[in-house]
C-alpha cells in the first residue's frame, strides 16, 4: 500500500512537472519531415545551440492548413521540411516572414525564394520503388518508364500518396504534368490510367513503403528518402527510375510571420541551410539529398543518382495551380474506377 | 392545476432554493458554452454565407457524387455492422447464458469479447492490414489467395463488427439472462421442438434486445472515423473520414461542417429511435423467482457445443490480432527482420514521453470534472423536480450521441477565434472528453438513484437540511459507484478516442492516440504497435483498480455501474 501511495505521488509529481513544463516557451516548430529524420536534426541543432525544439510532425497539406487556419494567432515559430510547393502555396496565403540566412548568397536560385520567404535545406527526388519478390513473380523488371507502371501486372497492387494531405503526391502530379510539357489533359488521362493500378492512396508520403515492402502491394512512387529508408530497414525492395525523368522536390524552411521566438526561430534557419545540419544528414542515414554546395552527397546516395534523369519542380508554377490541380485530382482521379 | 401553474410553483420553488438555482445556472452555462454554442457555431457555418443564410453549400455538397456515395457507403456499412455485430453479440450473450459453461471460462470468454471495446482506435485495422492483404498472413500464407486488397468494404465491416459486437454482447446478455429458461423448459416438456422453441419463445423475447443492440451498434459504426481512415481506402469512402479530409487535408471548414452536417441527420435519428421507443421498452416477461439453472434440456447438446465452438473461434481471432500487435512491437522491423527488441519501447518511453505525459495529464484533469459534473446532472434530472428538466437530459447527451467527428469540428469552428480562443490548449481537450463520455456517468447516476428511495432525501429536508447538505451528505455517498464508473469512462476515452479530439491536438497538447496514428502513417509500425499495447495495459491497471474501489464500496449496483464503463 505504501508503494502504491509512493508510486502514485511519483506520478503526480512527474504530471505536475508537465504542466509547469508546458509553461515554458520553447521553440515550437511543424515538422513535414516525419519524425525520424527530424528529430535527429533537432537533436544536433540543441548540442549546437542549447536551444530545445518543440515539434510536431503533420503531412505537408495538414501543416500548411493548419499555419493558415493558426495566422491570426500563430502557434509556431518555423515550418520545418516538406516539398517546396507547399511553401509557395504558403507565399500566396501571406504566412511567412522573409528571413535571409547567411547560407543564402551561396545556394542556386531553385533552392531559395528571391525574397527569402522560404530557403532549401535538402533536395528529394521521387523514385519507383518496387517490391523484389513481386517483380520476380510476375517476370517484371523494375519499371523504367512511367507507361511501365500501367501494366496490367501491377493492377491493385500500387501505393502512393493521397494529394489531399501529402505533399509527396503533389510532387508525383507535378512530375507528371512536367513530363507530359504541361499538357493537363495528356497528364489527367495518364492519371486515370495509373488509377486502375493504384490499391490505395495513402495519407502521408512514406504510407505505402511499409506494405510494398511486405509485399502487400507491388511498387509504388515515393521519395528517395523513404524508399531508402525502407531497403535499410531489411525490406526487399528496388529502387528506379523511368527514363523520362522524374520531379525532384526541394526540401524547405521558413520563419512564421507574427512567430513568438524570432531569434531562436532565425537560428533553427540558419543551422538548417548550413553545412552544420546538412553533413549531419549521411550520419544519421537519412537519404535526403544535401543543398548546400559544399556539403557532398554521401556516396551510396550518389550511386543510386547515377544516371537517372531528375529535373526540378518549377515552385513558381506548382505554387500558383497547386490547388487548382489537386482540386482537379479529387474530382476526376480519386473516384475514378 | 393548468400546466402554466405548475410552471410557476415549479419557478417559486426553484428561486425559493438558492443552492439549486445556483447549481442550475451553473450546469446550464458549462452546457450552453460546450455543447449548445459549438452546434450552432456548426450550423451558422454551414448555412450562412456573408451574413446571409444559404442553402447552397448543402446542395452543392449533396450534388458532389462523391459525397454521394460516402453517404450511402455510411449508411450502408452501419447497417451491415448492426446486422452482423447483433448477430455475433447474440451468440455471444446465447453461449454465456444457456450453455453452462463454468465461471473462468465464462471470464475468458468476456475478456476477449470485451477486449475491443476498451483498446485504442487501429489495433484491429493495423492487424487486419497484415492478415488479409496480398501477402497476408491469413489470405497468402495460410488460404494461399493471391491478389485479394486488404482495403474496402468487408476489411472494414469485418473490424467495426469486431470492435463493437461487445456492446450488443453486453445489451443482449442481461436480456437473455432474465427469460426464465423454465419457461423453454415447460416448453420442451410439453412437446416442442428444440428448434421450435428456440424460434417460438426464446428469440421473441429477445426481439426488442435485437433492436436496441441493432441501434447501438448502427451508432458507433457511423460513428467511427479511425477504422475506414485505415481500412476503407479509395473506394469506399464513408463520410466521418471524408470530412475529416476535408478539414485536415484542406481545412476547408466550410465543407467540413456541411458534410458532417449530412453525417448528424441519421446520427439523430438513430439516437432518437434507440432512446424513445426501443430503450423504454421493458423485456422481462417472467416475475416471481427465475430458475437458476444455467442448462436446460431445451438446447440440444450439439447445439451447445456449436455455439462455444462458435464463440471459441471469434475469441481466437481477437486473441491472434492482439498477438500479431504485441509480436510487432517486439521485433525489429516486421515481416523484415524478426529479431527481438525492446527498442520500440524504448522509443515510447523517451521520445514519445511528451504524449503520454500530455495524455495523463489530461485524463487526471478530464476524470474528476468528468466524474463530478455526471454525478451533479444525474443528480439534478433523478432527484429535482425543475422547469427544463427533460432539456437539460437532452442537452447534455448531445455530444455523447454526435459522432466524434462533427464534435471535434464544431470544437474547431467555435473556439479558434476569440473570444472564446480555446484551440491549442488543454481546456479544449478536456473540455471535449467532460462533456463527451460524462453522459455514462449521468445514466448510471439515475440508474443508482432510482434504485434508491426517494423518502431518504425527503428525511434529510424535513429535518432541515438544504438541497446542499442533503446532496452532500445523503445522496453523495449513495452515489458514489456512479462517480468512479464516471472517472473510468473518461478515463478509457482520454486514452483510446481520437475522432473528436483528432482536430484538437496542438503543438503543445497532444495525444497517444493521435500519435499512433500518425506512427502508423509513417513506416513507424514498431513504436505505433508498442504505444498500442502501453495503452491496453493502462487501461487494464486503471478498470481493475476501479473495480476494486467499487467493490470496496458494496453498492448495490456497483456491478451494473462497473458495466457501465464500457456503455460509452
Amino acid at each position: 500500500m505504501k508503494m502504491l501511495r509512493l508510486a502514485a505521488a511519483a506520478l503526480l509529481t512527474w504530471l505536475a512537472g508537465g504542466l509547469a513544463a508546458q509553461a515554458a516557451d520553447p521553440l515550437n516548430v511543424y515538422s513535414i519531415w516525419p519524425e525520424n529524420y527530424a528529430r535527429p536534426m533537432f537533436q544536433e541543432f540543441e548540442k549546437a545551440t542549447g536551444i530545445k525544439v518543440n515539434f510536431l510532425r503533420f503531412s505537408s497539406g495538414e501543416a500548411l492548413a493548419r499555419v493558415i487556419a493558426e495566422k491570426n494567432n500563430p502557434r509556431i515559430d518555423v515550418l520545418f521540411g516538406g516539398p517546396v510547393e507547399t511553401f509557395a502555396a504558403g507565399i500566396k496565403e501571406g504566412i511567412f516572414e522573409p528571413y535571409k540566412s547567411p547560407s543564402f548568397a551561396k545556394l542556386p536560385d531553385r533552392f531559395k525564394q528571391a525574397d527569402g520567404q522560404w530557403t532549401a535545406i535538402a533536395d528529394d527526388p521521387l523514385v519507383f520503388m518496387t517490391n523484389g519478390a513481386f517483380l520476380k513473380a510476375n517476370n517484371l523488371k523494375p519499371p523504367a518508364s512511367w507507361d511501365d507502371l500501367l501494366n496490367p501486372a501491377y493492377k491493385n497492387m500500387l501505393q502512393m500518396a493521397d494529394a489531399r494531405t501529402s505533399g509527396t503526391a503533389v510532387t508525383r502530379i507535378f512530375s507528371v504534368l512536367e513530363v507530359n510539357k504541361r499538357d493537363e489533359a495528356k497528364t489527367f488521362a495518364y492519371l486515370k490510367k495509373l488509377r486502375r493500378n493504384v490499391q490505395v492512396y495513402t495519407k502521408s508520403g512514406g504510407g505505402g513503403t511499409l506494405p510494398v515492402g511486405l509485399g502487400q502491394a507491388g511498387g509504388g512512387i515515393f521519395f528517395i528518402v523513404d524508399a531508402l529508408e525502407t531497403k535499410a530497414k531489411g525490406y526487399d525492395v528496388v529502387v528506379s527510375f523511368p527514363k523520362e525523368g522524374i520531379g525532384s522536390s526541394a526540401e524547405a524552411i521558413a520563419l512564421i510571420k507574427g512567430a513568438k521566438n524570432v531569434e531562436a526561430g532565425k537560428k533553427l534557419i540558419d543551422f538548417a541551410t548550413s553545412p552544420a545540419m546538412q553533413s549531419k544528414l549521411a550520419e544519421h542515414k537519412v537519404n535526403f539529398v544535401p543543398a548546400h554546395p559544399d556539403v557532398k552527397t554521401e556516396a551510396s546516395l550518389a550511386e543510386v543518382l547515377k544516371g537517372a534523369t531528375i529535373f526540378p519542380i518549377d515552385d513558381d508554377y506548382a505554387g500558383a495551380n497547386r490547388k487548382r490541380i489537386v482540386d482537379r485530382w479529387i474530382k476526376e482521379v480519386l473516384p475514378a474506377q | 392545476m393548468t400546466v402554466a401553474a405548475a410552471q410557476a410553483g415549479s419557478w417559486r420553488r426553484v428561486a425559493a432554493d438558492p443552492t439549486l438555482l445556483a447549481i442550475l445556472a451553473a450546469v446550464w452555462l458549462l452546457l450552453g458554452l460546450f455543447v449548445v454554442y459549438p452546434m450552432v457555431e456548426l450550423l451558422m457555418r454551414a448555412f450562412v454565407d456573408d451574413g446571409r443564410f444559404s442553402l447552397a453549400p448543402l446542395l452543392e455538397s449533396l450534388a458532389d457524387p462523391s459525397h454521394r456515395a460516402a453517404f450511402f457507403n455510411s449508411l450502408f456499412l452501419a447497417t451491415s455492422v448492426g446486422l452482423f455485430g447483433t448477430a455475433l453479440g447474440f451468440l455471444f450473450a446465447l453461449t454465456a447464458v444457456r450453455c453452462g459453461l463454468g465461471r473462468h471460462w465464462l471470464t475468458l470468454l468476456d475478456a476477449f469479447a470485451l477486449l475491443p471495446l476498451v483498446s485504442p482506435p487501429f489495433t484491429t485495422s493495423i492487424s487486419i492490414i497484415f492478415s488479409l492483404g496480398p501477402k497476408g498472413l491469413i489470405t497468402h500464407d495460410l488460404l494461399g489467395f493471391a491478389n485479394v486488397s486488404p482495403y474496402g468494404y468487408w476489411t472494414t465491416a469485418l473490424a467495426e463488427t469486431l470492435t463493437y459486437f461487445p456492446i450488443a454482447y453486453l445489451t443482449l446478455r442481461p436480456i437473455l439472462a432474465a427469460i426464465d429458461p423454465n419457461l423453454e423448459e415447460m416448453a420442451f416438456i410439453l412437446g416442442g421442438s428444440r428448434w421450435r422453441i428456440f424460434r417460438t419463445v426464446t428469440l421473441p423475447l429477445a426481439v426488442p434486445g435485437f433492436a436496441n443492440a441493432f441501434l447501438l451498434l448502427f451508432a458507433a459504426s457511423l460513428a467511427d472515423f479511425a477504422t475506414p481512415l485505415i481500412l476503407a481506402g479509395n473506394s469506399f469512402p464513408v463520410l466521418p473520414t471524408q470530412a475529416f479530409l476535408q478539414i485536415t487535408g484542406m481545412f476547408d471548414f466550410k465543407g467540413g461542417a456541411v458534410l458532417s452536417l449530412i453525417l448528424l441527420v441519421p446520427a439523430a435519428a438513430v439516437f432518437l429511435l434507440q432512446r424513445y421507443w426501443v430503450g423504454r421498452r421493458t423485456y422481462v416477461t417472467v416475475t416471481g423467482k427465475v430458475g437458476q439453472r444455467s442448462r436446460t434440456r431445451a438446447m440440444a447438446p450439439w447445439a451447445a457445443v456449436l455455439l462455444v465452438a462458435g464463440c471459441f473461434l471469434v475469441a481466437a481471432l481477437i486473441a491472434y490480432f492482439y498477438a500479431l500487435l504485441v509480436w510487432a512491437s517486439l521485433v525489429v522491423a516486421f515481416g523484415a527482420n524478426n529479431s527481438f527488441t525492446w527498442a520500440h519501447y524504448h522509443v515510447i518511453f523517451t521520445e514519445g514521453l511528451p504524449a503520454i505525459r500530455d495524455t495523463l495529464i489530461i485524463a487526471a484533469i478530464g476524470m474528476p470534472l468528468g466524474g463530478f459534473y455526471g454525478v451533479l446532472v444525474g443528480w439534478l434530472i433523478a432527484r429535482r423536480r425543475f422547469p427544463g428538466q427533460r432539456a437539460m437530459e437532452l442537452v447534455a447527451m448531445i455530444n455523447y450521441a454526435l459522432p466524434g467527428t462533427i464534435v471535434g469540428i464544431a470544437y474547431l469552428i467555435a473556439f479558434n477565434d476569440p473570444p472564446l480562443a480555446l484551440t491549442g490548449g488543454l481546456l479544449i481537450i478536456v473540455a471535449c472528453y467532460v462533456f463527451r463520455y460524462s453522459p455514462t456517468g449521468i445514466r448510471a447516476t439515475v440508474a443508482l438513484l432510482q434504485q434508491i428511495d426517494r423518502s431518504l432525501d425527503e428525511a434529510s429536508s424535513s429535518l432541515g437540511a438544504g438541497t446542499g447538505e442533503t446532496f452532500r451528505r445523503v445522496t453523495l455517498p449513495l452515489i458514489a459507484p456512479a462517480f468512479f464508473a464516471g472517472l473510468g469512462v473518461v478515463f478509457i476515452r482520454s486514452m483510446t478516442a481520437i475522432s473528436a479530439t483528432i482536430f484538437l491536438v496542438s503543438i503543445s497538447w497532444t495525444l497517444i492516440t493521435v500519435r499512433i496514428l500518425e506512427n502508423m502513417t509513417e513506416l513507424a509500425l514498431g513504436p505505433a504497435a508498442a504505444f498500442s499495447v502501453f495503452v491496453i495495459v493502462a487501461v487494464f491497471v486503471v478498470i481493475t483498480g476501479l473495480s476494486a474501489v467499487l467493490v470496496r464500496l458494496r453498492a448495490p449496483a456497483a456491478g451494473a455501474a462497473a458495466r457501465s464503463f464500457l456503455g460509452g
